[in-house]
């Protein structure tokens, strides 16, 4: 079944099963939906080391994966072979690289690593990607070109994405900083935001102006741009953060400290108002994915899993009001 | 390339080491006038953490410490302390932490906690995940 194969692109599957098979046999499959059922394609993506993320483009006709070689295989469909064929962007990186994401115009993709920089490169290529390259102007460059490099973060980076009109970038470090970069291009204006908490592991814009972290803390953080372009944390998603300090930490770290601060401490170590977490994750958010229809320039509701386990299912429809109205 | 880089290095090591010299006795005197807060932003002003160079650090960290030892009133120290000091003070205390020398770790420690009440986790990660600007 060659040509009238249909391809149900569903980032969220792929992710879930691919990434099973991958770390254990550095393969790949595409699973498409035929007459009802799921089948496997394989894809030999060539790779020596695990593979760490893994992306469907825009357009649905080529897929980014990040891999622990160091590399990024972009793979298209073949269609007079019937199969998937993997080009590899081996320059450039330093260490694994963690996350991928692709701007809307299928073109160009950014990367970030545990060398903690986020790059940008194109992915053109010949046949696939001809008729549309009049969209955007560094869309004639060639496959594997650097278009920027950003050295913002000190330390591994995570959670890469565009924002819906690809104008501007999102990623995280693991030093508890997200970075955001306006009109990525030729003189881009990056902005480091460090927060109080636990680092993040993946980002979602909801909007051109608003972004949804997710990580360590177990609890959405929700990140605006106000009118001036300023990037900064609003608030949790969930339970509300009591202002004062002493209930910010939950009874586990509270013990934590009473032993770490052992007779120093004079004042009683905070049991009394300890709020638990609670929340809907009870350990660190791994990813946060988009469930609104891939394109939309507002998400209204997306999805996070953690290591907890569980996976859950967020809807904004009703949170507009404590957003603010910024979404 | 790599020798000649290590005179360069040398060179700004000098001029580096001899800024720390003056403020070094800048601050003497604010201690002596209990300007704690003062010589606390003093010392942490242009801390040279580009540099690889060990003595500049350590010289840093002979001003600093000097400072964290005279501090009596956390609080004060804290609230008055902008919010752009926290990262490079949670460093150093880090830094006074591993000294191992009594006096040294109990004040770190309690100003560790009053430090961590404020600027949260985040502020630890920052300097625990740094590991190219250090103190």
């Amino acid at each position: 079944m060659t040509g009238t194969r249909k391809l149900q692109p569903l980032i969220y599957f792929e992710e879930i099963v691919h990434l099973g098979n991958l770390a254990l046999r550095f393969m790949l499959y595409v699973w498409s939906l035929e007459a009802g059922e799921w089948v496997p394609t394989l894809v030999i993506l060539r790779l020596n080391r695990a593979a760490l993320c893994v992306q469907w483009s825009p357009k649905e006709n080529k897929f980014a994966v990040g891999s622990g070689a160091k590399t990024v295989c972009i793979c298209y469909y073949e269609q007079e072979n019937n199969w998937w064929v993997s080009k590899l962007i081996r320059k450039r990186h330093e260490s694994s690289v963690t996350s991928v994401a692709w701007h809307p115009n299928n073109i160009l993709l950014a990367t970030t690593s545990t060398d903690g920089k986020c790059r940008v490169f194109s992915t053109f290529i010949k046949g696939v990607d001809t008729k549309d390259s009049k969209a955007a102007s560094p869309a004639e460059t060639k496959f594997g070109e650097q278009i920027l490099q950003l050295d913002l973060s000190y330390s591994w980076a995570f959670g890469v994405k565009w924002s819906p009109t690809g104008n501007t970038l999102a990623y995280v470090g693991h030093s508890s900083m997200i970075y955001f970069v306006d009109d990525v291009g030729p003189s881009p204006l990056a902005q480091s935001v460090a927060f109080r908490d636990l680092p993040l592991r993946d980002v979602l814009f909801i909007s051109e102006k608003m972004v949804i972290g997710v990580g360590y803390d177990s609890n959405p953080m929700v990140f605006a741009s106000d009118d001036t372009g300023i990037w900064s944390f609003i608030r949790y998603i969930g339970e509300k953060k009591a202002a004062s300090s002493n209930s910010s930490y939950s009874s586990q770290f509270s013990e934590a400290f009473g032993k770490f601060y052992g007779s120093q401490s004079k004042s009683a170590t905070a049991n009394d108002a300890s709020e638990s977490r609670g929340g809907v994750h009870d350990n660190c958010i791994n990813s946060i994915v988009s469930l609104s229809k891939a394109g939309s320039p507002k998400v209204m509701r997306f999805s996070t899993s953690g290591l907890d386990g569980k996976i859950a299912i967020w809807d904004l429809e009703n949170m507009e009001q404590e957003l603010g109205n910024q979404v | 390339m790599a020798g000649a880089s290590q005179i360069v290095e040398a060179d700004i090591a000098e001029a580096i080491i001899a800024t720390i010299e003056t403020k070094s006795q800048k601050i003497e005197s604010l201690l002596k006038h209990y300007k704690h807060i003062e010589a606390l932003k003093t010392a942490l002003d242009d801390s040279p953490p580009k540099t690889l160079d060990e003595r500049c650090k350590s010289a840093n960290w002979i001003v600093v410490h000097k400072v964290i030892m005279a501090i009596r009133d956390i609080d004060g120290m804290l609230n008055a302390l902008g919010a752009e000091y926290y990262d490079i003070l949670m460093k150093y205390l880090y830094r006074g932490l591993s000294t191992g020398d009594e006096p040294t770790c109990d004040q770190c420690l309690m100003i560790h906690e009053k430090l961590t009440e404020r600027a949260g986790l985040g502020c630890i990660l920052r300097c625990l995940s740094d590991t190219t600007n250090t103190v």
